[in-house]
C-alpha cells in the first residue's frame, strides 16, 4: 500500500480538536497517511507576523495535498483571510462544493445530488478595491477568459469521469455583459469538448429561486467566484447545513480540503462540534488520492452512527463530544459496535 | 433640515482628509512581469505589481499561478506629491512604452490607506 504524506492545518477555534477527531477515524481506515502539521491563520501572526508561514506554504508546495480545519476571517478590517490567501497562492482555481443528501438526516427533499464547481480566484475576491471618493467606494470584477474557460472545462472532466450528466452555467450576463458575458462564453466554449453531456445557463437570482423550490432537477453548476461563495452554502443548508458540507480547493498541482464552516471560537476546548464536515472532506481526499475503499469505509461507518443517533452531537439531538462520535465511528469501522 | 432619505443620507456624509500618496497602474502586455528600476519615475516607485489579485513582484510565485496580460502595478509616492506629478508619471510611462489600460490615484483618508492591498 502507498503511503501518503499530507499536510495537517488543524487552523484555528475548534480546528486542533475536529482535526485531531478526524485524524483518529482516517487513520483507523486502513489507508496509509504520514501527517505534517503546520501553522495558519491569526495565532501565526503574533509568531511571524503572517497568516501564513514560508514554512507551511513550502510544506504544501512539496506534499502537493493538505486537509485544512477552519479558521477565523476578520470581518470589515484587519488582515486578510488565510483560506482566499491559500487559495491565492497556490493558484487553487476549482473550488469543490458537493451538496448531497446525507440519507439518515431528516430533510425536507427526497433527493439532492449537486456538485458546485465555484471559480476559485477572481472575480470580486481579485482585492483591487479603492475609495475613489470620499463617499464613493468601488471593487472591480475581475474576470477573465482563462479563468472562465480553466473552471468550466475542470467541471465538464470531472463529470464526464463521474458519470454526471448536466452541467449548467450560473450567472448574471443579463446585466453584466461583460464580465458574466465572458463567463459564460468560456463555458460554451469549453462545453463544446464535451457533446455527450447536457449544458445550459441559469441566471443566478432564478437559480437560487430554483433551488429551494426544486433542487433535484440540478446535477453540475459552474459559477464565478462570488455567486459560488454565496450558492455552494444555500446547497449546503438544503441537506444539512455547513456541520456536514464538504470542500476541496484544486489547482494544477496542489489540492486543499477544507470544511467551509467557521472556526467557533466560543466552543474552542469544549469538544462538543461536529466534526462531520472535516471529515467528509477528509474522504473527498482519500476519493482524491485514489483510496476509493477507505472513503467508502469510512462514509458508511459515519451513516451508520447518525442512523443509530446513540453517540452523535449536540447539533443533531445527541450528547457525544468531539471525541466519542469520531471513535464511535472507528468502532463501526472496525466491528466493535 | 433633511426633508428625503437621500438628503438624509448625503447629510450623514463625514467629510475627511485626503492626501494623494501613490497611483495603481493597469499594464497591458505579453512580455511577463513588468519592470519598474527606481529611480526612473520620478517621485514615484514601484511597491508591489499583481496579477488577478494575486502579488508576482516582489516575493515568492507559486509556479502554479495562471497569470494574464493584465498587471495592477502600485506605485507609492516617495514624498509629498501633487496631480501634477501624475500627470508627468503618466506621460513617463508613456514615453517608455508601457501600454496602460488604466490609473487610479490612491489616497489616505485620514491618514488611513483608502485601497486594498495583494493578496
Amino acid at each position: 500500500m502507498a503511503q501518503h504524506v499530507v499536510t495537517m492545518l488543524p487552523g484555528e477555534g475548534t480546528g486542533p480538536e475536529i482535526c485531531e477527531a478526524v485524524r483518529l477515524v482516517i487513520d483507523a481506515s486502513g489507508v496509509d497517511i504520514k501527517w505534517e502539521y503546520e501553522e495558519i491563520g491569526l495565532g501565526c501572526l503574533e509568531k511571524y507576523g503572517t497568516l501564513l508561514p514560508d514554512k507551511t506554504i513550502k510544506n504544501i508546495a512539496k506534499n502537493k495535498v493538505a486537509l485544512k480545519g477552519p479558521t477565523t476571517t476578520p470581518v470589515g478590517t484587519g488582515h486578510k483571510s488565510a483560506n482566499v490567501t491559500l487559495r491565492k497562492v497556490f493558484d487553487l482555481f476549482a473550488n469543490v462544493r458537493p451538496a448531497k443528501l446525507i440519507p439518515v438526516l431528516k430533510r425536507p427533499w427526497d433527493k439532492i445530488d449537486i456538485i458546485n464547481f465555484r471559480e476559485n480566484t477572481e472575480d470580486s475576491y481579485a482585492a483591487i478595491e479603492h475609495m475613489v471618493s470620499d463617499e464613493v467606494a468601488q471593487c472591480l470584477k475581475v474576470i477573465t477568459w482563462p479563468g472562465s474557460y480553466r473552471i468550466a472545462d475542470f467541471a465538464f472532466q470531472w463529470a464526464r469521469a463521474n458519470g454526471r450528466k448536466k452541467v449548467y452555467c450560473v450567472h448574471k450576463a443579463n446585466i453584466m455583459k461583460m464580465t458574466d458575458g465572458l463567463f459564460l462564453d468560456a463555458f460554451r466554449e469549453a462545453a463544446k469538448k464535451y457533446p455527450e453531456i447536457e449544458t445550459g445557463d441559469v441566471i443566478v437570482d432564478n437559480c437560487c429561486m430554483q433551488l429551494v423550490r426544486n433542487p433535484a432537477q440540478f446535477d453540475c453548476l459552474v459559477l464565478p467566484n462570488l455567486y459560488g461563495d454565496i450558492l455552494t452554502d444555500l446547497c449546503a443548508g438544503l441537506v444539512g447545513g455547513l456541520g456536514f458540507a464538504p470542500g476541496a480547493n484544486i489547482g494544477d498541482n496542489c489540492s486543499i480540503f477544507e470544511a467551509v464552516h467557521g472556526s467557533a471560537p466560543k466552543y474552542a476546548g469544549m469538544k462538543k462540534v461536529n466534526p462531520s464536515a472535516v471529515l467528509v472532506s477528509g474522504i473527498m481526499m482519500l476519493r482524491w488520492l485514489k483510496e476509493t475503499a477507505a472513503a467508502d469505509r469510512i462514509e458508511k461507518a459515519m451513516f451508520a452512527v447518525l442512523h443509530e443517533g446513540k453517540h452523535v452531537t449536540y447539533d443533531v439531538g445527541g450528547t457525544a463530544t468531539t471525541d466519542e462520535y469520531a471513535q464511535a465511528i472507528v468502532d463501526k469501522m472496525q466491528g466493535k459496535a | 433640515m433633511a426633508t428625503t432619505f437621500s438628503e438624509a443620507a448625503k447629510a450623514t456624509r463625514k467629510k475627511k482628509v485626503i492626501k494623494l500618496v501613490g497611483v495603481d497602474m493597469y499594464i497591458v502586455t505579453e512580455e511577463g512581469i513588468p519592470k519598474f528600476p527606481d529611480g526612473e519615475f520620478g517621485p514615484f516607485k514601484c511597491e508591489f505589481i499583481s496579477n488577478r489579485g494575486t502579488k508576482v513582484w516582489p516575493g515568492f510565485v507559486s509556479p502554479d499561478l495562471m497569470m494574464v496580460n493584465w498587471y495592477r502595478c502600485r506605485f507609492m509616492a516617495t514624498g509629498d506629491v501633487t496631480d501634477a506629478d501624475v500627470d508627468t508619471f503618466l506621460a513617463v510611462l508613456t514615453k517608455k512604452g508601457w501600454w496602460w489600460s488604466a490609473a487610479q490615484k490612491l489616497w489616505t483618508h485620514d491618514g488611513e490607506p483608502a485601497f486594498s492591498k495583494a493578496y
